[in-house]
């Protein structure tokens, strides 16, 4: 069971959550959850990051915008080690997230993974599983048996993921038999069954019909009191719509960073201004 | 700012139809202005009727940029100078709109007038007239051209409207003393002054959202300092 937050450090390390980890770690905000600081990253001979410094506020949504590749992706998988799934990956520079240094040679990666979540573009349920089973997986393999618990566990992430009223009497249906939005919904629910203290979300309503769109927008609004969120999307309407500050990146390098209303209203840089408004390339 | 082409040609054009249809009916309102004080100062009984029957011209076409704006912005969800574009030239369109009432209300105080024997200190208003003319045109044709520096000159050329406008009152209601038979009368001039003096609130307005969508600076009421 995952009561307080875990030490991302393997167990040699054993740091606590109310003792950091360095000296950086005792001056950080309390609001800030992730601190990039020069962060760059390659795949191979190409790099994908250029020196990225940016903090992210806790308990806010961060929505991250660009054209296709430009790293958004990427930087989001950084986030939480999971751009290390690609072969070739360098990693220069720092993450710290709540002060603990995310890349540091004790950080155990699966820990990591698991305060931080993730929902990914294409509602992705274990097709052999039903809707219980899903959102149940992450606690499983975390050796978590009690009944009562897992119980409750399941009914309060579907009702975080605002699932709990259309599936509590389908539970053991199979997950693949929820429409499109409703398993992007069941994968948000089995990301906040763990209880990750961030959700990165790339693209979640990109594959969504609108209805489905407008509460996937709602749940993230919804989800911000108790998470940390940073979401990848190519829907401006949508970024303006959802978060409170938005990170413009062009060829892997962060251009603008401000709050949302700002930066759509009256950005400050001229590439921001002719990416939002279409008037790139 | 420097602003490239729109990949959606489709906005430029309905940006500048909408821009268009904003100087056409700032033309049409000078133009209705002109006619109301014509109306005073030549005691022409026909401009009146004019300026009353082409306010429904004015009228009609901020209806239709109301509409066209809130098509542009449910069609394109402009953001940043596109949205700060489309906004400024719908408030532009209202404030024209309500240069064009002006001049009606100038129209029917000068028709009243036009019915009594002719008052000389009608002619007082003439300076004031040209002032707020001028100073309504300039800031449409910094509107036309998007020109934020010209705008920002003409910013406070409000104040010198309304010390205009003060100065006359002050000079009507000390003539209207030696004239007591004359009150209603005077009365009517001091409301045209009046009428005159919102043109150029109505011209400081457009002017605040020209640098505003030009430059993102509000100079709205810059010595207030409450924030809600």
């Amino acid at each position: 069971m995952i009561q307080t937050p875990m030490p991302i450090q393997k167990p040699t390390a054993r740091p606590t959550a109310s003792a950091p980890v360095n000296d950086q770690a005792a001056a950080r905000p309390a609001a800030i959850t992730f601190e990039v600081k020069n962060l760059s990253i390659w795949y191979g001979e190409k790099q994908a990051i250029r020196d990225v410094t940016i903090d992210i506020s806790a308990k806010t949504v961060t929505a991250i915008i660009g054209p296709s590749g430009c790293g958004k992706s990427t930087f989001l998988r950084c986030l939480n080690r999971m751009h290390e799934l690609v072969p070739r990956t360098r990693v220069e520079g720092e993450v710290l997230f709540d002060g603990e240094n995310l890349y540091g040679p004790g950080t155990d990666p699966a820990v990591v993974r698991r305060r931080v979540g993730m929902v990914f573009q294409k509602s992705n349920p274990f097709p052999t599983m039903s809707i219980a089973e899903n959102v149940l997986v992450g606690l499983r393999l975390n050796g978590v048996r009690n009944r009562r618990l897992l119980a409750e566990r399941l009914e309060k992430s579907l009702r975080m993921a605002a699932l709990w009223d259309e599936v509590k009497d389908d539970l053991r249906k199979p997950g693949m038999s929820l429409s499109g939005g409703q398993q992007q919904r069941l994968c948000i629910a089995r990301a906040v069954a763990v209880e990750p203290e961030v959700l990165l979300m790339d693209e979640p309503a990109s594959a969504l019909d609108p209805i489905a769109t407008m509460k996937v927008e709602e749940l993230i609004t919804e989800l911000k009191r108790d998470y940390t969120i940073v979401i990848v999307t190519h829907n401006m309407q949508q970024a303006s719509r959802v978060s409170d500050k938005t990170a413009f990146f062009y060829i892997g390098e962060l251009i603008e960073f401000d709050e949302t209303t700002r930066l759509f209203s009256q950005p400050r840089e001229k590439q921001t201004e002719d990416y939002i408004t279409g008037r790139f390339g | 700012m420097l602003r490239g082409k729109h990949i959606l040609h489709g906005f430029d054009e309905v940006l500048e139809s909408l821009r268009a249809d904003v100087l056409m009916m700032a033309s049409l309102a000078e133009r209705n202005l002109a006619h109301a004080m014509n109306c005073l100062l030549e005691r022409d009984a026909q401009q009146c009727a004019i300026t009353i029957a082409d306010e429904d011209e004015v009228d009609a076409l901020e209806k239709k940029i109301d509409q066209d704006g809130i098509e542009v912005l449910l069609r394109f969800q402009p953001v940043a100078s596109d949205l700060r574009q489309v906004v400024s030239t719908m408030k532009v369109g209202n404030n024209i709109e309500r240069v064009g009432d002006q001049a009606v209300q100038i129209a029917r105080r000068a028709r009243a007038l036009n019915h009594q024997p002719e008052l000389p200190a009608a002619s007082s208003l003439a300076p004031l007239f040209r002032e707020a003319s001028e100073v309504f045109r300039a800031s449409m044709r910094a509107f036309a051209d998007g020109d934020f520096a010209r705008a920002r000159a003409l910013h406070t050329r409000d104040r010198h409207i309304d010390q205009m406008n003060h100065d006359l009152a002050d000079d009507l209601t000390l003539a209207m003393s030696s004239q007591p038979d004359r009150i209603p009368d005077f009365m009517n001039l001091i409301f045209i002054a009046r009428h005159l003096e919102r043109v150029g609130d109505h011209a400081q307005n457009i002017v605040e959202d020209i640098v505003y969508a030009t430059e993102a600076d509000d100079i709205r009421h810059p010595a207030n300092a409450f924030q809600p």
